[in-house]
């Protein structure tokens, strides 16, 4: 589905300041493709995320940084430096146009410069101050210094995933940042929502160990109600490798099975169509025949509840699990994936990035979106939004801004300096 | 002090959702103040109801940690969908419903008429937000996927892990708890927006493949743009280093059989002052001194050697001794938590008051996750437990869908309130 500019938006009627660091980019981002003005407020030189990689082509340069590229589409930019009074300045009177101001500063940062909720409160009441930092404003650890690996670490989502002989694993690609980032955005529309009712701004507070938190799934409960401790599990959530349950190879790939679990169509239909393929080897006789078309969780408690039969019993499902490792392997992963789906099986192919940006669904349904870089003579395939709204449609209104690339449109179209003026702050360094 | 009125106070919402994407996106609009109510059914009971964790020594449908902490504040109303009068039932719902939310999927929708198409006769200015798995068109529109395949599908298997080892995903279901409901909430925001401005409602389609897979846009565009299939990279960063979980001091027998509990700290460097700071916070080892690990990028090349020493450190300190020894001197570290330590452990959680405590009429007293925003002037609230299966038929028949005490006997009779 192309970009549809002229469309309504949800929140067209919206202005937002970014000042904030890498953990608010992907807030503002989303309110940005739903409509609102947003303008990134970099510092002199550039905003630090414009060094993290990957870049374009692998060239290093700030103008380049695919990272935050993908963070900044539908934005505008301007350079401004809050350490300089005359940036501040600067500041303040773009806040008396806005309704919504972003941050990650360590708390207490911007109220030492006149700049946080009261001051702000001071030249437009009814502001909404948008703070998203590691642990919130106030607490033992607010001031704790906090990149994406220690909100993970302390929201408790990093102790679930791995294996149990590894260290726990990170999640890939700023999880803590990103959930704290989309929890700001909900917040944000909830506090201009509520502004609309009532005229009254405030300031949402998000704290990532507490926007991550909830992704503990059932650890933090687990402790409460039982005393007993949730731990990564690496393939199986039992300790025993279930056949039908965990990651199998195939030819160029991997493939994620949960068969034998409700929801799907049973081992039995698995084993049909091993069977149809010439590939079930002895499980197609007895005595592996109907120990394979049981499997199911019921069946393994079965199993576990009888412990002098359960070795026997573990090592026959162990032998069914070789044959389906031998049956997968001989197979690509897309057509594992398809067919199996095909047949109702619970099965899911194990994405690389490849496959997501050719996944058939993905591209049938629009999801990639095309953006062009004038300066680059490129047009890139980006990530679209998340979702689909009927009458305002969130769209990528407008490719990643170059550093500073709207000052004279805001400084001087919006805010009145002349050339000679923005030369003069550009060369004192308040912008 | 006067009682202030939250931010959806007034607002009806109409939960045809189950599992978590769904139920989470309901649950945080009423700790804002909206009315929510939960169809389920006997004949087809969500599945988190029967999953563990139970309450100690209890069983049955009301028990499970997992289906009540994201079901706080809910009135349940038990509806089958698969009779004439549960459906005329259901639409009466959607007529006091501002926003309906269902994570069905698109056959299911279908098959019990609550698609946009329908509910807009019944209720014109509906805003209906959908969490099919893959999306309503396309060729893998009726894939069958549950959160433990959503994981591998949606790339996050593939990417997160020790490049040695399997791709087993993150050990839970992790887009369905902040990534997908909370995509979701922010466009049903948005949505109630643009409707109090226009009177308009809106069809809101959140495909739980695309909004999972938005989390991963720098594999993508690596991908699209530059050809490379970026691989699992264990926990460290192209840009930092150090940069990883650190084992540290064993707590004795914390284990389930009496075992030691392994505890790590996470600890992260990104620039030359935080390195300094570090080595300085370790008492400035010899190793520490080498040029081989004075820049980031010597550091980079010498990484397992890195971190080889740096467990050597951490492996005699508890991990909370870690953490503010470093945090003090003004290095990122973080405790890799667990259950138990968020609960009892961590006194910023506890003096924030982020886990709430509600009483529970089967399961007791128990803790459920707070929101993860807080909106300074309008707290939200956990107003109440997650109810019961049915537990507000009663009052649901008779405030909001208007029948009398014969026509619910009725209806229960007929398994239609089943």
């Amino acid at each position: 589905m192309p970009d549809e500019p002229d469309r309504p938006s949800a929140l067209d009627d919206i202005r937002v300041l970014d000042i904030s660091g890498e953990m608010g980019l992907y807030c503002t981002k989303l309110l940005a493709d739903l409509g609102a003005d947003v303008t990134q407020i970099e510092p002199p030189g550039g905003h630090p995320a414009r060094r993290i990689g990957p870049f374009y082509h692998d060239e290093t340069d700030a103008e380049k940084s695919l990272y935050f590229w993908n963070l900044t589409t539908s934005k505008r930019s301007i350079t401004l430096n809050l350490e300089d009074g005359d940036g501040r300045d600067l500041l303040r009177r773009l806040v008396r146009t806005a309704d919504v101001v972003v941050e990650t500063f360590p708390p207490g940062y911007l109220d030492g410069l006149g700049l946080g909720y009261e001051g702000l409160c001071r030249i437009k009441p009814d502001i909404i101050l948008t703070s998203i930092t590691g642990f919130g404003q106030w607490g033992p650890h607010a001031h704790y210094l906090a990149p994406d690996i220690v909100g993970a670490a302390m929201s408790g989502v990093m102790w679930m995933a791995g294996f149990p002989e590894d260290p726990p694993n990170l999640l890939y690609g700023q999880q803590a940042y990103l959930s704290a980032s989309i929890q700001a955005a909900a917040g944000t529309v909830m506090a201009l929502y509520h502004r609309d009712l009532t005229g009254e701004g405030q300031q949402v507070e998000v704290s990532m160990q507490e926007a991550l938190s909830i992704s503990q799934e059932t650890a933090m409960q687990t402790w409460d109600m039982r005393k007993e401790m949730r731990g990564r599990q690496g393939v199986g959530r039992l300790g025993v490798r279930v056949p039908g349950i965990g990651p199998y190879e195939c030819t160029d790939g991997w493939v994620y099975c949960f068969v034998g679990t409700p929801g799907g169509a049973p081992w039995s239909d698995l084993l049909a169509w091993m069977i149809e393929e010439g590939k079930a080897e002895d499980l197609e006789q007895e005595p592996h025949k109907s120990m394979a078309e049981n499997i199911s969780m019921p069946f393994l408690t079965s199993i576990m509840l009888e412990p002098e039969t359960a070795a026997e019993k573990l090592s026959k499902l162990a032998h069914v699990h070789e044959v389906l490792e031998r049956f997968i392997a001989s197979k690509s992963k897309w057509d594992v994936y398809q067919e199996g789906q095909s047949r109702r099986l619970l099965i899911g192919i194990v994405s690389t990035p490849e496959d997501l940006v050719r996944n058939p669904q993905l591209n049938f349904r629009g999801y990639y979106r095309e953006v062009h870089h004038p300066e680059l003579a490129d047009t890139l395939r980006y990530p679209g939004p998340p979702y689909v709204l009927s009458e305002t449609p969130a769209a990528l209104r407008r490719r990643p801004p170059l550093i500073g690339e709207h000052n004279e449109e805001v400084y001087c179209g919006e805010l009145g300096l002349t050339h000679q003026e923005l030369e003069a702050l550009d060369r004192a360094g308040a912008i | 002090m006067t009682e202030r009125k939250l931010p959806l106070s007034g607002l009806h919402v109409a939960d045809f959702s189950w599992f978590a994407a769904g139920p989470i996106v309901t649950e945080v609009m009423g700790i804002y103040g909206a009315e929510v109510v939960r169809v389920e059914s006997e004949a087809r009971v969500d599945g988190l109801r029967t999953i563990m964790p139970f309450a100690k020594d209890k069983t049955g449908y009301n028990v499970s940690g997992w289906f009540n902490n994201y079901n706080a504040g809910k009135l349940s109303v038990t509806l089958n969908l698969n009779t004439e009068k549960g459906k005329e039932l259901a639409y009466r719902l959607v007529r006091w419903a501002d926003v309906l939310v269902s994570n069905f999927t698109p056959r299911v929708v279908e098959r019990w008429g609550l698609t946009y198409e329908e509910l807009r006769k019944v209720k014109p200015d509906i805003i209906a937000a959908y969490e099919p798995m893959q999306g309503f068109e396309g060729p893998h529109r009726d894939f069958l996927g549950f959160g433990a395949i959503l994981t591998p599908i949606t790339g996050f298997a593939h990417l997160t892990g020790f490049p040695h080892q399997p791709p087993v995903g993150m050990g839970t279901n992790y887009p369905d708890y902040v990534i997908n409901p909370i995509h979701t909430l922010t466009a049903v925001l948005a949505a109630l927006r643009y409707r109090r401005k226009t009177g308009k409602g809106q069809r809101i389609e959140l495909a739980q493949l695309d909004s999972s897979v938005s989390a991963l846009g720098p594999a993508l565009m690596d991908y699209a743009v530059n050809g490379r299939v970026q691989n699992r990279a264990g926990n460290r960063l192209p840009h930092a280093s150090p940069h990883g979980a650190f084992p540290c001091l064993p707590l004795e027998g914390a284990g389930f059989l009496g075992e030691d509990e392994d505890r790590w700290c996470a600890i992260a460097v990104f620039d030359d002052t935080q390195w300094q700071a570090l080595c300085r916070a370790m008492g400035n080892p010899a190793w520490s001194q080498d040029p081989r690990f004075a820049t980031l990028l010597s550091r980079k090349k010498h990484e397992d050697e890195l971190e080889q020493q740096i467990a050597e450190w951490t492996g005699t300190k508890t991990p909370q001794e870690v953490m503010e020894t470093l945090q003090a001197a003004g290095v990122p570290a973080g405790v890799v938590q667990n259950g138990r330590d968020v609960l009892e452990g961590d006194p910023h959680l506890k003096e924030r008051g982020y886990y709430v405590y509600l009483d529970h009429p089967e399961a007791g007293r128990t803790a459920y996750d707070g929101p993860g925003f807080r909106l300074t002037k309008t707290p939200g609230v956990l107003r109440s437990p997650a109810p019961c299966l049915g537990e507000h038929n009663e009052k649901v028949c008779k405030e909001i869908l208007g029948l009398d005490d014969e026509e619910i006997a009725e209806l229960l009779i007929e398994q239609v309130l089943y």
